[in-house]
């Protein structure tokens, strides 16, 4: 199948008579979602409206086999050893908050963190730095924003507790040497949190083959709908840990005085689940992985690239990250001198319908620390094409010519 | 300077749109910003600039560039065009409440609060009775009572401070439209109140000659046989009968009256009435002079209240 096949799947590039033709380049926030997702949704609303395991009639039935199958399908994408290691939250940082809150931190503990990390990955650490006294330690990357791997040799030699990194980058677009990061830190004793965020949508990820202890993503970038998400943790480690939240559906009796907690990964499913959604994200892991992660990053990196070299002729034009393409995945961020990014994507919508995101991508921390303003940022994935990009440049280079 | 233009027309079509609501609100808040001396942070007049420069790009790249270069200065310029325009709005709103039009005074150019300039319009005397000498053409600015005797015209309240002096006919509809407001103008605030009938119709004149007799007979009579002519209808003003059983209903003789009015005396005493009326220049019914201030056309009773009380004349 091409490209252009699986556009046809996706409503809003294929507009109907009237409506306007959109080129979205803001899948790295959001993607899009195939009618796949939409129908299998659809369907739970129209036909089996149900509670998923407390109910026992037949509606409640099919949706509890639907979930299951859901959870079977992500843990099929992310290779887990049980089916038990997918814990549904609403998002990542839903499941980042669940690691900082559930696993047992004590005064003095180091959690290491990126220098790009998204808000997600920074807050719930600094968070536990004012409730539990941890210590909260950033490793910052190389200029062209590559992993400074001797840094961070020399950083785990202070004995830390918990990594936390984001696997592919939302600002610059650069993948982690995981494998190693994890090798080496398993090494000295420290465990491997992950936000595959950005890195679920477009790269073949085996939590066994890399023995990442947990990670994070969410479904609303992986063509799944919003306020989904997953926690992936190895059994042993999320058996061991006390529920983040707790209530409805997290235990198998209570008393007065005291509960039962059910196992993983019921007890951090607390309350009424969001049934549309994960049905609807386990069509997503269906349809992503009939597309194939090759296919996806094959396409990105074209994108990337035409991106790349038709705007580098553009005078005051700042890429942020490196500036081979295929090191920045989907991912195109830049600023320009003296023009606000904001008015940038801003004329670009007007101008051709073209969505892209400006401002700081809830990376504040890192715009603040370089006194940089903010960026636009194009990001790509398999159902755009090159026209499309093409435009964008086009566009691009029309906004620099004017301003 | 942006901000301001954009919070005004946007406050005006937010009223309309809830998009539109949303926007002015930012635009007030980085006027407000602004206005203390904090940088517009809102990002609204990037906002603003790039959604413009957006469109106007596609079409002109040219124009684009000029309008980016220049946009402050454009701002400005917008900013003083509707500071202007909005004077000439809040000039016009004042005169429009104090003279009914928004031009002033008995302007009759056009005015976007009475488009149909209904407080303007007049009875033309042209083909009346008496019909006004051709010379006089003026449309407010002759008008005058200087060298008016107003000796000969009926009057009540006549130890009033304020003098209301009404030109009108029986059978003129503003005039008639008009009685109604300055009956209720008079009961209120009992001005010395003069009216001089000037008859447009050949037809009605000799209801001038019968208002002569009655109001010699009895003054007070003859103002409530103001009142039942003004409420006749108007076709019925030209019947003798019907005007004999008002005349009758107030308690006259009518034998009286009648005969009072064929007297070559009274027909003396009326064009009198009507060479002093004639003096003011008028042009057409009804015309009104509020303590010698002319004022043409029906207006609202807002109107002569201001002219005679004051602006905050219903505080009184």
């Amino acid at each position: 199948m091409t490209i252009n096949d699986y556009r046809i799947d996706f409503p809003i590039l294929n507009p109907q008579n009237n409506e306007k033709r959109i080129i979205y380049l803001d899948s790295a926030c959001q993607s899009l979602r195939p009618r796949q997702v939409i129908e299998a949704m659809d369907r739970y609303y129209t036909q089996y409206p149900a509670c998923s395991g407390r109910s026992n009639h037949q509606l409640a039935a099919n949706v509890t086999r639907l979930v299951d199958d859901a959870r079977q399908q992500m843990s099929k994408l992310l290779g887990a050893s049980r089916v038990e290691e997918i814990i549904f939250t609403r998002n990542t940082t839903e499941g980042i908050n669940l690691v900082a809150n559930a696993l047992d931190f004590n005064p003095g503990d180091i959690v290491l963190i990126g220098g790009k990390e998204h808000n997600s990955n920074l807050i719930p650490w600094q968070m536990l730095v004012k409730r539990r006294g941890i210590q909260l330690k950033i490793l910052h990357s190389h200029a062209d924003g590559s992993f400074d791997l001797s840094a961070f040799e020399l950083a785990l030699s202070e004995g830390v507790k918990l990594v936390s990194f984001g696997y592919t980058s939302n600002l610059d677009g650069v993948t982690l040497p995981v494998e190693q990061i994890i090798k080496l830190a398993h090494k000295k004793g420290a465990l491997v949190l992950l936000d595959a965020a950005q890195a679920a949508p477009q790269r073949k990820i085996n939590v066994r083959a890399l023995d990442i202890d947990f990670l994070a993503l969410s479904g609303h970038k992986i063509l799944g709908p919003s306020g989904t998400g997953v926690l992936y943790g190895k059994y042993k480690l999320l058996d061991g840990m006390n529920p983040f939240m707790v209530g409805g559906d997290t235990v198998a009796s209570s008393t007065y005085e005291t509960c039962e907690f059910l196992p993983v990964p019921e007890k951090y499913e607390a309350g009424l689940q969001d049934y549309a959604g994960i049905i609807g994200l386990g069509a997503a892991a269906r349809y992503l992985q009939s597309v194939g992660f090759d296919a996806i990053q094959k396409q990105e990196f074209l994108l990337n690239k035409i991106m790349t070299e038709g705007t580098n002729d553009i005078q005051g034009l700042h890429l942020i990250g490196p500036a081979d393409p295929a090191l920045r995945g989907g991912i195109f961020t830049f600023y320009v001198d003296g023009i606000d990014s904001h008015r940038i994507a801003l004329m670009l919508d007007q101008m051709a319908n073209i969505c892209v995101r400006s401002g700081q991508h809830c990376v504040h921390s890192w715009f603040n620390a370089k006194g940089i303003k903010g960026s636009v940022r194009a990001s790509t994935y398999f159902y755009n094409t090159q026209e499309e990009i093409e435009l964008f440049v086009e566009n691009l280079k029309k906004i620099r010519k004017v301003l | 300077m942006f901000c301001i233009v954009a919070a005004v027309v946007l406050s005006i079509l937010g009223i309309f749109s809830a998009t539109n609501r949303r926007l002015a609100k930012e635009a007030l808040d980085c006027v407000f910003r602004r206005i203390t001396f904090r940088p517009c942070n809102t990002g609204f007049d990037e906002k603003m600039k790039a959604k413009i420069l957006g469109k106007v790009i596609n079409r002109s790249e040219r124009t684009a560039r000029f309008l980016s270069k220049n946009f402050e200065i454009l701002a400005w310029i917008f900013f003083v065009l509707m500071l202007a325009s909005s004077i000439f709005m809040v000039r016009s709103l004042y005169l429009f409440y104090t003279t009914g039009s928004c031009n002033g005074a008995n302007d009759t150019g056009f005015c976007v609060f009475d488009p149909t300039g209904e407080n303007n319009q007049t009875s033309s005397t042209t083909e009346g009775a008496c019909p006004v000498p051709a010379n006089i053409t003026d449309e407010g600015g002759g008008l005058t009572l200087k060298g008016v005797d107003l000796d000969l015209w009926p009057v009540m309240n006549t130890d009033s401070k304020n003098q209301f002096v009404f030109i009108g006919c029986y059978s003129c509809d503003y005039t008639r439209k008009v009685y109604p407001e300055i009956r209720k103008l008079v009961d209120e605030f009992e001005p010395e109140f003069f009216f001089g009938e000037y008859p447009t119709k050949l037809k009605t004149d000799y209801l001038s000659r019968i208002g002569y007799c009655v109001y010699n007979q009895d003054q007070e009579k003859y103002w409530q046989m103001n009142d039942a002519f003004f409420a006749q209808e108007k076709s019925l003003l030209e019947d003798v009968d019907a005007t004999r059983e008002i005349i009758s209903n107030l308690g006259l003789d009518v034998n009286a009256i009648e005969s009072c009015a064929e007297e070559p005396t009274t027909e003396d005493s009326i064009q009198k009435l009507f060479t002093e009326i004639r003096k003011t220049n008028f042009y057409g019914t009804p015309t009104i002079f509020i303590n010698g201030e002319p004022l043409v056309g029906p207006k609202p009773f807002r109107v002569y209240a201001i002219q005679l009380e004051g602006l905050f004349y219903w505080l009184k």
